[in-house]
Formats: structure tokens, sequence, C-alpha cells
């Protein structure tokens, strides 16, 4: 064991803390740029938005340099020019201004990921680099736009704006809308909630350029604002939305006729999607709160501890029913602990609700990081992603990210021909990667594929070969099999297979991971139409219903969401094909695997027929011999502590109360290795 | 749920250690002092737990030792070296169970023996492990001076010897005792 994890030293709360905030904003601005790389089509940009990004680098820049991080900060401060120069109109949203942006989202990320290292001298380039790119390109935006069309409108008011909001208002003004001023008064213990949903009301047709408090002989109990809005529609037709009791609208500017903007269609959509998202400040920042996971694991921890102790109870119920003298009370602890069970599961299925996150922060990073590709390779791809909301565990998303980020650059780099080979093959010229998530039982299922140019399943194989993974007369793999071998080790790592099918490098790599996630990987290809690699999730790693096994004197717990279904088999019915055996089960082969020899227990007495455990992990099928079923139970998956970091086929253990601890069956490792040849133990 | 949150810590690797027996010893010496620098002049105290394998007495820093437990079921793992016993829960956590006479190489112990005992250590990383052992009998608190280098250069697991009464105890560097990555 050569590796330990270490504790960083001192100061980590505080550092920790520092470092999951900025990692909230980066994650806030990198969904916030995607949406922006999204929305300006139409060369206009979505004034919210721009305004949320402006905040974010604020919040940057206030964090960085509270924790002393003065580079960081200072290239906070300079994004805050380019997005102030963006929202102010001097800036036009277009790439390159997008990429400095990125960059420099990244660029902290990275300086987040490294800590200061020993690379403070390259990094402070880097940052500085990074400044004066970010300089120039503020240098050589036009002048903002001059002066005037804004007569009409009352001094003392224009008085009262901000820089911005007046740009926000001359824009509007050149744009034609009709300038309307809206008054309402409100009740002041109160007043937040009235004063949005009459923000709401006037966004559906407008843009709320400015709230302020309005001078005026209102009773104390009330607050008074103005609304400086910016409709398309006119005064009576924004007045007919406006749901508040003595609310005015005056207009100071009438608008100016016209067709509708295509434009501004996409932000409108955004806007009547997530309704009431734009009144984040104050809203926001009370009803969300940010938590330890691990605080989420010791909740989770004494979930468990309650379902062991209700499992306590049925049994006392049990018994006392049993007894005719003690029947009547035991009915009455049985109906007890039924309730007991019913708000039980709630709550668990509270606690995991609340460690599910939707699956698009990942799918956003990787569809900035084809962004990139595409600019510094120049090849012409398209990222389609699906079914974003589909949740997961956290831990799991997170650890989700590497091997996804993989594969994606895996069918970028190599899957996708040149734009040339790809006419050539009658394609269109523009390749797509695509990203789908959806949940299937109690698994989530990704899948990346790619419309290139496939893997050659005869090139695996003679790679293979050579390898010596198959033997060369080896008849039975299927092509699937031979497929599956792009997760192996040497073959992976091939450079000759990457450019023979088409087909990257480290999927070993991306195996292993999914692996120790419990999860499971597959290819499916097509030479000349492209390949689909699909990722098997569980939904959570934390708790599961399982499937007690006995073997031998031992017992062993399997996820039940992995359990297809159970079997009775005569031995006469085991089949042997070389060293494996196998079982007919309605007509298809269903391999098996002793548990017995699986890990070294003593061979159970033999007996007429014998259960067998049918697991299924994605497509992947495998059935395995145990001497007892002895039924469900609710269980905690807890990792195991001590030197032994982990033992393959064994996920975890749980503490099952009085029956002891019960280690849990690797579902996936005993499914994955049941398509290989049984390694000699 | 809010982002972001989730940060795991890397697997750092711990420093390798010094190879001699007697930088193991000032190492150990410094550990139990818990003065890292060793800077101080007057030799502090250190305080061991002592345990027993048979007839011989041993140790550990008692600053590893989070708790003290009576030997209960445990539950054997599969495919792991052979000195770990397998894995029993303890409020919750599931940890591994250490068999210091197969970790040793000592012949085992059948006989019935109701003072074993498991002694739980925690690790730098917040990971638990027992240690099974026959008996554990006091907590002996000497100079850190006191402590005299073991005295095979070879031994695996021993860092030092602590004087007590007429005889000496042997300490045991707990990480190396918990290194199963050479026998394994």
């Amino acid at each position: 064991m050569a590796a330990r994890r270490t504790r960083t030293p001192t100061r980590n709360r505080a550092a920790r803390e520092f470092v999951s905030e900025v990692e909230e904003i980066l994650e806030r601005m990198r969904s916030e740029l995607a949406d922006l790389a999204d929305a300006r089509s139409g060369g206009r940009l979505d004034p919210d938005l721009a305004n949320r990004l402006f905040r974010s680098a604020h919040s940057l820049k206030g964090l960085a340099g509270m924790f002393g991080f003065e580079g960081m900060s200072e290239l906070a401060h300079h994004l805050e020019d380019v997005l102030d120069g963006l929202r102010m109109g001097r800036l036009a949203p277009d790439a390159p201004a997008l990429d400095l942006l990125d960059e420099a989202v990244e660029l902290v990320a990275g300086l987040l990921e490294r800590g200061e290292g020993d690379d403070v001298a390259a990094a402070q380039a880097s940052i500085h680099d990074l400044i004066e790119r970010i300089a120039a390109s503020l240098a050589s935006a036009p002048a903002a736009s001059a002066d005037g069309g804004l007569e009409g409108v009352d001094p003392a008011l224009l008085r009262a704006l901000t820089e911005y909001e007046e740009h926000r208002l001359r824009d509007s003004v050149q744009q034609g809308r009709t300038i309307v001023l809206v008054e309402a008064s409100f009740d002041i213990l109160a007043f937040e909630e009235g004063l949005s949903e009459l923000t709401g009301a006037v966004r559906d047709v407008g843009e709320v350029i400015s709230t302020l408090p309005a001078p005026g002989d209102s009773p104390d109990s009330q607050i008074r604002f103005s609304l400086l809005v910016a409709c398309d529609c006119d005064a009576d037709a924004l007045r007919a939305r406006i749901d508040v009791p003595g609310a005015t609208v005056r207009t100071l500017r009438g608008g100016v006729a016209r067709a509708p903007q295509p434009e501004s269609a996409p932000a409108e959509a955004a806007r009547a999607r997530e309704p009431g998202a734009e009144l984040e400040s104050l809203k926001s920042i009370s009803e969300t709160v940010r938590v330890d996971i691990r605080k989420l694991d010791e909740l989770m921890n004494l979930v468990g501890e309650l379902v062991i102790q209700r499992g306590a109870i049925g049994a006392i119920a049990e018994q006392l029913l049993a007894d005719a003298a003690t029947a009547k009370i035991g009915r009455e602890l049985g109906k007890i602990h039924k309730l007991l069970e019913r708000r039980l599961g709630d709550l668990q299925a509270g606690v995991l609700e609340v460690r599910m996150v939707p699956l698009r922060q990942v799918f956003e990073k990787l569809s900035r990081v084809v962004r990139r590709l595409q600019r510094d390779v120049g090849k012409d791809v398209r990222l389609e992603i699906r079914g974003g909301d589909t949740e997961l565990d956290k831990l799991i998303v997170e650890q989700l990210a590497d091997p996804l980020m993989h594969v994606v650059r895996n069918a970028f780099d190599h899957a996708i021909e040149s734009p040339a080979e790809r006419s050539a093959a009658g394609k269109p010229g523009e390749g797509v990667i695509r990203l789908d998530a959806f949940q299937r039982g109690n698994h989530v299922v990704i899948q990346v594929s790619d419309d290139g140019r496939g893997i050659d399943v005869a090139a695996v194989r003679a790679k293979a070969e050579r390898l010596g993974l198959v033997a060369a007369d080896d008849v039975t793999l299927t092509r699937k099999q031979i497929l599956d071998l792009i997760f192996a080790p040497g073959l992976s790592t091939s450079a000759e297979v990457t450019e023979t099918s088409g087909r990257g490098v480290g999927m070993d790599v991306v195996r292993e991971n999914v692996t120790a996630l419990g999860g499971i990987v597959h290819v499916e290809s097509e030479v000349g139409r492209g390949t689909t690699v699909s990722f098997t999730l569980p939904i959570t790693l934390a708790i599961i219903q399982a499937l007690l096994v006995g073997v031998g004197d031992q017992r062993f717990a399997i996820p039940l969401t992995s359990v297809l279904e159970t079997l009775l088999v005569d031995p006469a019915q085991i089949q042997r094909s070389e060293d494996r055996e196998f079982v007919n089960l309605r007509g298809e082969p269903l391999a098996l695997r002793r548990l017995h020899s699986e890990f070294g227990l003593a061979a159970p007495a033999p007996s007429a027929r014998q259960a067998v455990v049918v697991l299924g992990l994605g497509d992947a099928r495998v059935g395995v011999l145990v001497d007892r079923l002895e039924g469900q139970q609710d269980a905690v998956i807890k990792p195991i502590q001590g030197p032994i970091r982990s033992v393959r086929g064994i996920a975890g253990a749980t503490e099952l109360g009085s029956q002891g601890t019960v280690l849990v069956l690797d579902v996936a490792a005993l499914v994955e290795d049941g398509g290989k040849r049984r390694e000699a133990a | 749920m809010s982002a972001g949150a989730v940060r795991l810590e890397g697997g750092g690797v711990e420093a390798s250690h010094d190879a001699s027996p007697r930088a193991r010893f000032e190492r150990l010496a410094r550990a139990a002092s818990g003065n890292a620098s060793g800077a101080e002049e007057s030799a502090p105290e250190c305080e061991l737990l002592v345990l027993w394998l048979g007839d011989d007495p041993y140790a550990l820093p008692v600053e590893r030792v989070r708790e003290i437990v009576r030997l209960r079921s445990i539950t054997p793992i599969p495919r792991v070296p052979e000195a770990v016993r397998g894995v029993l829960s303890l409020r919750g956590e599931i940890v591994q169970v250490i068999d210091l006479r197969r970790r040793l190489g000592l012949p085992p112990d059948t006989r019935e023996n109701p003072r074993r005992r498991i002694v739980v250590l925690g690790g730098e990383d917040g990971q638990m492990t027992g240690v099974l052992v026959d008996r554990v009998s006091e907590v002996l608190r000497l100079r850190e001076d006191a402590l005299r280098p073991p005295t095979e250069r070879d031994s695996t697991a021993v860092t030092a010897l602590a004087p007590q009464g007429e005889r000496f105890v042997s300490v045991f560097d707990v990480d190396r005792i918990l290194d199963l990555g050479a026998d394994a």
C-alpha cells in the first residue's frame, strides 16, 4: 500500500470553503457562458445574462481578494471590465470575447485545481498574459455610443440611473421600444413579494431597466417604487398585465411600431422556461443552502441505523404476535412498525434526493471542451445534448466527468473523419457527437455516440491476438466481446488500433473509473456509421435494497437493482465449455460463476438443486451460483476502512443489526469478470 | 441541491519511510512526543499502550489509538492478505481487522482467551483499522530519551525498545504494521 491519503494540513477548513465557493462561482459562470454562446447568434446580448455574469465575476473578485489570491482577484477584475464592455455594448459578444472569458474561467479553475503549487511564477505569467490580452481587446473596442435620444426623460430620473442603466435606456430608445414608468405601493412588510410579482409581470413584455424607490406621500406602512421599463408593447397593453392595486403606468417615450425582432427570441424563450429565475439576487441566496456532502453521508448513516432498529422492532412485533397472550399488543406494535417503515422510507428518499444533481453540469463542461477543440483543431463537429436533466448522485457525477471527457475527446480526435473523408463517404461535412442521458429502472444510462468512421472489429481482433489477449483459434468470441476488448489495457493504448480503427487511448482507465462507481461501460460500433459508448450507472451509491445470499457459512448482500431474477437449477442442467460453466436460460446461454471458487470459500455440500442469482448490468448478464437465498433487506453500503483499499468483487459492507456485518458484492466486477477468461485464483 | 460543495481530497502519497532503524526510531520518538520539529530541548514524554502477544510485551503510541474493543464477530473477507482477519462494524463504520500474530508471522494461539482485544487505530487520513491482540495491559509513560533503538537492524515493524522495569517493550511503528503492501 504505497499510496495513503493524507489530509492537507491546517487552514484547510477555510481553504475548503474557499475552494468550494470559487468552484460554485466557476460552475455558474460556465453555465452562463454556455448560455451566452448559444444566445449570441443574433448579435444581440441578453442583458440579464450579461448582468449575471458580471455579478459572478464580481463575487469571484471579492472572494479571491479576501483570501489574498491577488492574481486571481486581478484577473476577475479584468473579467469585470470585459463583461462591463459587453453589457454596455462597447464590446461585441463575438467569438474572441467569449474565448477570453472561457479562457479566464479555465485559468482560475486550473489555479484552483493545482493550488499554489510550485509553479507560482508560471501561473502568474499566464494570468498576466491573459490580462494583457483582455486589456488589448478592450482598447481596440469602439468608444461608447454617442449621447442623445433621451429627450423627454426627467433629468432627475436620469441622474438616479447608473451608467449601465442609462446605457440600457439609450439602447432601448434606439431600438424604438416604448419607455414607461410604472409606479406602485406595497405593504412594507411584504413588499419583496409584491415587487417581484410586479417585476415578473413586466418582464413578460419588456425589460426592467431600473427599480427606484419613489418619493411620495405614502403612509408609513407602505413603500413606493418606480420601475423604469422598456417594452415592445404600448402602455395600455402593459397596464393590462399588471395586477397590483394602485399601480400607475405613465409613458415617457412612445415606441416605434416595428416587426417583432427574431433576435430577442432565445432570451424570451429562456425566460419563459424558468419563470422567476431572474428575481435571483436576494431571494436565491436565502433559499439555497450549500451543504458539504459528507454531512449528507452522516445523515444517510443515521437513517441507515434507524432502518436497522426499525427491523428490530418488526422482529419484536412478530414475536409478540406469535404468542396468544401478547398477540393484541403485538398487533398494535406491528401497526406502529408499518407506519415507521413508511416514514423512514420517505426520509431515506428525501435525503437521497438532496444528493441528486442533474448531469447538465458535466454536459456543459463537455460542450465547452468540444467548442475549444473545434477552435483549436478546426474540425467541424456539432455536439448534441439530450437528457441533461437526468439526475445522479453528486459523487457519481463528479467522478464521471473525466471518463466522459475522455470518450468525447476520443470521438472528436479519432472517430470523426476529416471533412474530405466525410464527403468522400457521402456524409455531411459537419460531424455529430451526441450525448444522451436517460433513466432505465434504477440505473442511469449515458451514451456518447458519434457518426464517425466506426471501429474495425477485425483490426481489434488481430491486435488482440498479437497481444495474446485472445487465442487465434477462439471462435467463441462474439462481435460484442471483441469490441469490448478496446477496454483491455494493452489494446486501448495501442496507436495501431487508433489509426486503423479510429478508436483512442486510455479506454482501460475509463472502464476502471466507471467500474469503481459500480457501473459498466459498453461499446457498439459499425464501420462507416459510427460508434456508441454506453455507461450504465447506479443512481446512488448510498442506500440499496439488497438480496441476501448464503455461501458456505458466509453471507453476502447483492444490490437488488442488479438482480434480474433468481432460479433453481438442477446440477445436470449446468453445462461446461472449456473451463467455463453456463446454463440454458430460456434458449440463451447464461454464464455461471461460483462464489465459492471466486472467493476461495469452502465448497458446498452437493444438493439436489442450486440457487442461481441472475445479475444484469447494461446488456451484460451473469448467473451466480449460491447455496441459499435468504431474503431482502435495506442496506446502507459503507466503504471498508483499513489498509486494503479495494477488493475485486466486493463493493463494501453493510451492517444488518443482529445479523452482523455482511459484505456487499460488486455486481459490475462480477459481470465484467464473467466476460473474461477466469484468472488463476 | 447546491453544486460544488463536494471536494474530494486528492490521494497524496505519504513521505517514504526512512530506511535506517535509527531514523525510524527518531521519527517515532518525535511522533510519540507530538513534537513534529523535535527541536525542544528537554526530552518530552511519550505515552505507549502496552499489549501482549503470548508472553511478549509490545506497545503502540497512544495518540494513534482510537479505542479498544472486545473481540466480537469478524466477517471474513476474500482476496486479501492472510494478516487481514476480516471486517467488523464499529458504530456504523466498517473497519478491517488485522491479526497481529499473523502480521508478524507468529504462530496462532487457538486457546480460548477472554482477554483478547481489538485495538482500533486511526490514520491521519481518518481511516480506522482494528488490530487483534492477545491482551492489553496498561499505558506506559516515559521520557522519549529513554527509548532505545531495536536490536535487529532489519526488524520489520518494531521501531524502538522502551524500558519497563526489568524488561523492554517492543514499540511498533503503526504505519509499518498497517503497510501490508510488501506482504500482500
